[in-house]
C-alpha cells in the first residue's frame, strides 16, 4: 500500500511541471475507417493521432489544409468536431521474446487470452531497411524439412523467397511445414545443448484470412509444440483495412528486434495479395490517385519497402537474419498479373505451385521449371549439394522426355531407364504436409534414388519403401546419420556406409 | 458539395491574391467575394465556400483564444498579448473569455496549438497517466 501511495505521489509530481504545446485539429469528416482533421499542423507522415477514449488513428495524408488519418480499432465513436491531439510518436509495435508463443493482432496487443505481454520494448512499423554496409551474403539455411525446396529451391537465412500458387495449392502448407521444422531444430539443438546452432525464431502474419484458417495453423502449430518458437500476427478477414494493411509491417518490426539482437528470424506473409487489396482500400478511401487496377500508384514501393526490412547483417553488426517468405495467391495461374509480378521481382526466387500437379497427386505441387531461389544455393550444406546438384536437371528431362513419350511405344533403353528414374524421383519427392523431414533423411533419400537403389523398387511402392527406410536409418542407424548430420558432407566413406545399410535394409524389405 | 479539382485551384488563387505579407487582407476579401458574387463565373457558389473555408482556416491559424476561469486584469491581458505577439508575429486577433470549468488556470489555443494550464487540463492529464 505504502507504494501505491509513493507510486500516486510521484505521478502527481511530475504533472507540476511547466505547461506544455499541444498540437490538435478538429475531425472535419470520418467514415470507412478514414478521418479528415482540420488543424494539427505539426502532424508528422506516419504519427499517431490521439482522438481520446483510447482511439488512436495514424497520419497518413498530410494536405495543405487537412490531414486525412487511418483510424486503428473502433471508429464509431468518433463524432465531426471532435479535438485530435498529435503525440510526437511514430506507430510502434512491442517487440521482443516474451512475444513468442502468443498471438496478436496489427498492434501488437493479444488476441489469444494469456493475460498482457511483459515487455518494454517498442519498435515502429516503418523503418528504413538496413543498408549495404550493414548486409552480408546469405550463407546459412534454412532447413524447410520439404525435400523438394532443400534439395531444388534452398532457402538461405536473410533471403526474400516467394510462394506463390492459386488458391488451396499448399502455400500455407509449405510456410507451416517451415515453422514446425525449425521448432523441432531449435529443440533439438536445445535439448543437446549445442550452442553453435542459432535458432530460427518464426512469425506468421495472417493478412485477410479467414478466423478459422488462422485458428486452424495455431491449432497445427500447438499441435506440433511449434508455438514456444513463433508469434502469430493476426489482422482476419474481419478486420478493418487499416490493420490488414498495418499487419506485416508490424511482424516485420517484430522480425527486425530479433535481427537486430543477433538472433535468426523468419517471416511469412499470408498473403501480399489480400494485403494489396486492404491497401488499396485505404487509399481509395483516402481519396488517393488510382493506377493500374485501382491499385495506388506505390504499391509496388509498399511491398519493396517492407521486403527490403529482409536481410542478413554482418558480424559488426551481430550476425542476425529477417528471412522473409511472402505468399502470393494467383488467379488460374497468371503469375503475370499485377502484384504477382512486382512481388516476383522484389524477391530472391520463387517457389511455384500448380494446380495440376496439386491433383495429379504431387504434393507439395511445386513446379520445378518455374521455382528458382537465386541465393539459396550459397546456403545449401554439401551434403545436400553433392546428391542434389543434378535433381533439377534430371526433373527437366524426364518432364521433356514424358511428354515426348507419349507419342511413341519404342523407346531406347536408355530413354526408358531416364524415365523410370524420372518417376521415381518425382514418387520420392511427395511429402505428407505437416511433416518435415531431417536433412540427413533427405540426403540419404535422394543419394538412395540418384544411385539407382530404388531402381528395382516398383513405382507405386516407392513412397513405402521410403518411410521404411527412413524409419530403418532413423532407427537402426543413427550413428551414420549423425554422423552426416555432423559432417555437413557425405564423403566417400559415409557413401560406402549409406550403401552398406541400404543393401542391408533390401534384403528385408518385401 | 462536390467540389472540382479545378474550382479548388481557383478558390486558392483567389485567397492568395487577397494576401498581403502572409497576412489576410479583409479589404481585399470582402472585394474578391464582391467581384465574384456579380460576375457569376462557372461553379461560382462551389468556388466561393471552398473559399469561406479557406478564409475560416487562416482566421482560425491567426486567432489567440485566451481562456480562464475568472476574468484577467487588464495588465495581464496586455503582457499575454505582447507574449503571444512576440511568438507568432504580428495580426494575432485576440479574444479573452472566462470559463468556469477550467477550475483553475488559464488555456490558450493559437490556431492547431494549445497551452493548457487549467486545473482541468491537468487533471485530464493525470486521468491519461493512470
Amino acid at each position: 500500500m505504502s507504494t501505491l501511495l509513493q507510486e500516486i505521489e510521484a505521478q502527481i509530481a511530475g504533472l507540476k511541471t511547466g505547461v506544455t504545446r499541444q498540437n490538435v485539429g478538429t475531425v472535419r469528416e470520418i467514415g470507412d475507417g478514414v478521418a479528415k482533421i482540420e488543424g494539427l499542423s505539426d502532424a508528422m507522415l506516419n504519427e499517431m493521432l490521439d482522438f481520446g477514449n483510447g482511439v488512436v488513428g495514424l497520419a497518413l495524408n498530410l494536405e495543405e489544409t487537412e490531414v486525412g488519418a487511418i483510424i486503428l480499432g473502433d471508429y464509431t465513436g468518433i463524432k465531426e468536431g471532435q479535438e485530435v491531439r498529435t503525440t510526437g510518436k511514430l506507430l510502434q509495435v512491442p517487440v521482443g521474446k516474451p512475444l513468442l508463443g502468443r498471438v496478436v493482432n496489427a498492434l501488437g496487443q493479444p488476441l489469444d487470452g494469456k493475460g498482457p505481454i511483459n515487455t518494454q520494448k517498442f519498435y515502429p512499423v516503418e523503418k528504413i531497411a538496413p543498408g549495404i554496409i550493414k548486409r552480408k551474403p546469405v550463407s546459412q539455411p534454412v532447413q524447410t524439412g520439404i525435400m523438394a525446396v532443400d534439395a531444388m529451391i534452398p532457402i538461405g537465412r536473410g533471403q526474400r523467397e516467394l510462394i506463390i500458387g492459386d488458391r488451396s495449392t499448399g502455400k500455407t502448407t509449405i510456410g507451416v511445414d517451415t515453422i514446425i521444422s525449425q521448432a523441432r531444430l531449435n529443440r533439438a539443438a536445445e535439448q543437446a545443448k549445442d550452442a553453435s546452432y542459432r535458432p530460427l525464431y518464426c512469425i506468421y502474419v495472417a493478412v485477410g484470412q479467414k478466423q478459422s484458417n488462422v485458428a486452424r495453423v495455431i491449432a497445427v502449430l500447438e499441435e506440433a509444440g511449434a508455438m514456444p518458437y513463433t508469434i502469430i500476427v493476426s489482422a482476419s478477414a474481419s478486420d478493418s483495412a487499416t490493420n490488414q494493411y498495418l499487419a506485416p509491417f508490424a511482424g516485420c518490426a517484430m522480425g527486425e528486434w530479433f535481427m537486430d539482437n543477433a538472433m535468426d528470424a523468419l517471416i511469412i506473409y499470408d498473403d501480399l495479395s489480400k494485403h494489396a487489396v486492404a491497401y488499396r482500400q485505404v487509399s481509395l478511401v483516402l481519396k488517393r490517385p488510382s493506377g493500374r487496377e485501382a491499385y495506388p500508384g506505390d504499391v509496388f514501393y509498399l511491398h519493396s519497402r517492407l521486403l527490403e526490412r529482409s536481410a542478413r547483417v554482418s558480424e559488426e553488426y551481430g550476425n542476425g537474419s529477417l528471412t522473409g517468405l511472402p505468399i502470393i495467391e494467383t488467379q488460374a495461374g497468371d503469375v503475370s498479373a499485377y502484384i504477382p509480378t512486382n512481388v516476383i521481382s522484389i524477391t530472391d526466387g520463387q517457389i511455384y505451385l500448380e494446380t495440376d500437379l496439386f491433383y495429379q497427386g504431387i504434393r507439395p505441387a511445386i513446379s520445378v521449371g518455374l521455382s528458382v531461389s537465386r541465393v539459396g544455393s550459397a546456403a545449401q550444406i554439401k551434403a545436400m549439394k553433392q546428391v542434389a546438384g543434378r535433381v533439377k536437371l534430371d526433373l527437366a528431362q524426364f518432364r521433356e522426355l514424358a511428354a515426348f513419350a507419349q507419342f511413341g511405344s519404342d523407346l531406347d533403353a536408355k530413354t526408358q531407364a531416364q524415365l523410370e528414374r524420372g518417376k521415381r524421383i518425382v514418387e520420392v519427392f511427395k511429402q505428407p504436409q505437416y511433416n518435415p523431414m531431417p536433412v540427413e533423411v533427405q540426403v540419404a533419400a535422394l543419394w538412395t534414388v540418384q544411385n539407382g537403389l530404388m531402381d528395382d523398387v516398383a513405382v507405386d511402392k516407392i513412397k513405402d519403401f521410403q518411410g521404411r527406410l527412413t524409419d530403418y536409418l532413423t532407427s537402426r542407424k543413427t550413428a551414420l546419420m549423425d554422423k552426416i548430420r555432423g559432417e555437413k558432407a557425405l564423403s566417400d566413406a559415409r557413401a560406402a556406409e549409406l550403401k552398406a545399410a541400404v543393401a542391408e535394409f533390401k534384403q528385408t524389405y518385401k | 458539395m462536390k467540389i472540382s479539382k479545378q474550382t479548388r485551384r481557383d478558390a486558392r488563387q483567389l485567397f492568395r491574391a487577397c494576401l498581403v505579407a502572409d497576412a489576410l487582407d479583409e479589404n481585399r476579401a470582402r472585394q474578391a467575394v464582391a467581384a465574384v458574387v456579380r460576375q457569376k463565373p462557372r461553379g461560382y457558389v462551389a468556388l466561393l465556400s471552398h473559399f469561406q473555408r479557406l478564409v475560416r482556416l487562416e482566421v482560425a491559424r491567426r486567432t489567440a483564444r485566451v481562456e480562464s476561469a475568472a476574468p484577467l486584469p487588464p495588465e495581464m491581458q496586455a503582457r499575454m498579448q505582447s507574449d503571444l505577439t512576440r511568438k507568432y508575429g504580428p495580426g494575432l486577433n485576440f479574444t479573452f473569455s472566462a470559463n468556469a470549468a477550467l477550475i483553475g488556470g488559464v488555456r490558450i489555443q493559437v490556431g492547431g496549438d494549445v497551452y493548457n494550464g487549467s486545473v482541468q487540463g491537468r487533471l485530464a492529464a493525470l486521468r491519461e497517466s493512470f
